[in-house]
């Protein structure tokens, strides 16, 4: 069988697996679809209820999706697969099958893409019902969404394959370290309102900057060349993590073959 | 004839550990090989090179004729794994996991299936068609997963401890289906360490010790290369005694433990054993045929399920 067409049957296969035991397991589709969708429910009435807060409405929306849902559902999910995998014995099992190492990967990174779509569509439903404005290209803000998507993958294979190994360490991970970077990534707070030091802080925090991409397109209905820093920065930044969400799933693979 | 897995002269380091030391096997098409041993003989290590997840150091392993090493990826669908624990997906469905390996493996569609269907047959797997893998017990989820390491029609199958996981009735529902696979002509490398397991079902066994095989053969010529036909386990307050006594018998003496085993040279009824041990405080005999147990204990000299934490002394006669 030709290489590519065994790498394409294996990557839809993985994708297809996880989407499976996504619908199937209800504490993901908590994460997936209930967290998200409470957020922006919830921000939306407050946001609606104030005169002088309305304005920012647009803004807290692409906020929660590119925050709450994106964070907790392609890094989170991303570590929890690799986390169970490891957890069930999964991984040694499909250590003894021609898996090829770029097809689960894939197959990783496309179940999570799709995931990402129906948040997105899922979510805008709701925040259009409640009254918030897409302003800018579509086609820009879905690269920005692609870049959120793949950087945030990355770091799932790269904290996943590195530190989680039980499922249980994936929550207590993503809310000691999601929640802050959250915050810091002006997620649920306009950069703006933060102290200096905190502002200074949060320039190195990649979620700012896909936030503010975001926002940039959505709420601001900014354009290519006025996001060309935050398009750069996430670029590289996506880059980045891919590779070494890509070398750490290797050095996993390579610890787990020695158990 | 081709082997379909030819091992020789193996040797792997853990560090300064020397895991396997010229070790080496031969498996024939159709046969079910036996490998048995106490706890770190290197018989796991045996079974992830030839599952290609460990490398080795020095040797040869050549699959269906072709060395591993050349083989690369290939090799790992030369070969269906199943372990003692059980690796599947607990929410999906029996088929539904059987597909997916089937995929993983590049089967076509067509192809796929028509095996699945094949396997959900044979394995008897359609009752349970509905039932997430995660509600099955024990013994199910085992048989499934034998299931999913034979989807791609390996060559080889590997057996690692398949039934050390499950409760009786299914360990013997295991058996049936692995002797069906052996009758139809499935090549299988087995590891066990249930001796009577080995007996049931394999056509040759390899008794290893210290990372080298130091018996070989089928069941019938490792129980001739024991001192006796018969065994009998015996309880008595004065050991020395007994000991004594059965040695002026020129019955071979072997302590395991606080048992004692005589190996009788034929079969004696048990009236025959008790008046020929009278004097010797014996408070309980209880006679048997020789069995791949008392091979093991004879030619490897440990008990393969508390390897580390028994002693065992042996007296041979003068």
């Amino acid at each position: 069988m030709h290489s590519s067409h065994l790498l394409w049957i294996q990557t839809s296969a993985v994708a297809q697996r996880l989407l499976l035991e996504q619908w199937r397991q209800q504490r993901g589709l908590i994460f997936w679809a209930v967290f998200p969708s409470t957020m922006m429910l919830l921000f939306g009435l407050v946001y609606a209820h104030n005169d002088s807060m309305r304005a920012g409405l647009d803004a807290a929306a692409a906020g929660i999706l590119v925050g709450a849902a994106l964070f907790f559902s392609c890094l989170g999910g991303t570590v929890a697969v690799i986390a169970s995998e490891r957890e069930r014995g999964t991984l040694p099992r499909l250590l003894t099958t021609p898996l090829l190492p770029a097809a689960y990967f894939l197959g990783v990174v496309m179940a999570q893409l799709l995931l990402a779509l129906m948040q997105v569509v899922m979510l805008y439903s709701i925040a259009l019902l409640i009254g918030v404005q897409y302003h800018g290209s579509l086609l820009l803000g879905g690269v920005v969404l692609l870049l959120c998507v793949f950087s945030y993958v990355g770091m799932g294979f790269f904290l996943g394959a590195r530190f989680a190994r039980r499922s249980e360490e994936v929550v207590v991970a993503l809310s000691a370290i999601g929640v802050p970077l959250l915050v810091l990534g002006g997620t649920f707070f306009p950069l703006e309102i933060m102290p200096v030091g905190m502002q200074a802080v949060a320039q190195i925090n990649p979620m700012l900057h896909m936030n503010q991409a975001f926002k940039g397109v959505a709420a601001y209905g900014m354009g290519w060349h006025e996001l060309r820093f935050e398009l750069t920065f996430l670029l590289v930044f996506c880059g980045l993590s891919l590779a070494l969400g890509m070398q750490s799933y290797r050095h996993l693979l390579g610890v787990d073959k020695h158990k | 004839m081709t082997a379909v897995l030819h091992i020789d002269d193996l040797h792997k380091w853990y560090g300064s550990q020397h895991v396997l030391n010229g070790f080496h096997l031969r498996v024939e098409p159709g046969e079910v090989v036996g490998l048995l041993g106490p706890n770190g003989c290197g018989k796991s290590t045996v079974l992830n090179i030839v599952g290609k997840l460990v490398s080795y150091d020095h040797g040869q392993v050549r699959l269906m004729g072709k060395p591993l090493m050349e083989l690369g990826y290939r090799a790992r669908g030369m070969v269906g794994v199943c372990s003692q624990h059980c690796a599947l997906y607990p929410d999906l469905l029996p088929a539904e996991n059987l597909h997916f390996f089937a995929r993983v493996y590049g089967l076509s569609d067509k192809q796929r299936t028509q095996r699945v269907a094949e396997l959900m047959h044979s394995f008897e797997l359609n009752n349970y068609a509905h039932t997430r893998v995660g509600k099955l017990s024990g013994g199910w989820q085992q048989r499934l997963h034998l299931a999913v390491a034979l989807i791609h029609r390996p060559p080889l199958l590997v057996l690692d401890e398949p039934t050390a996981a499950v409760d009786l009735q299914a360990r013997m529902d295991l058996w049936r289906l692995i002797e069906g696979l052996r009758d139809s002509g499935t090549t299988i490398l087995l590891t066990s360490h249930h001796l009577a397991e080995a007996q049931r079902l394999c056509s040759r066994v390899a008794m290893m010790r210290s990372g080298q095989v130091v018996a070989e053969g089928s069941v019938p010529q490792l129980l001739a290369r024991i001192p006796g036909q018969a065994v009998a386990m015996v309880q008595s307050t004065d050991s020395a005694a007994l000991t004594q006594r059965a040695l002026s018998l020129g019955w071979t003496v072997r302590q395991h433990a606080d048992q004692i085993r005589l190996l009788l040279p034929h079969d004696l009824s048990l009236r025959e054993i008790v008046d020929a041990l009278d004097g010797t405080q014996v408070s309980a005999v209880r006679v048997q045929p020789v069995t791949l147990e008392d091979a093991y204990l004879e030619l490897v000299g440990h008990t393969p399920l508390t390897a580390s934490s028994q002693t065992e002394h042996t007296i041979t006669p003068p």
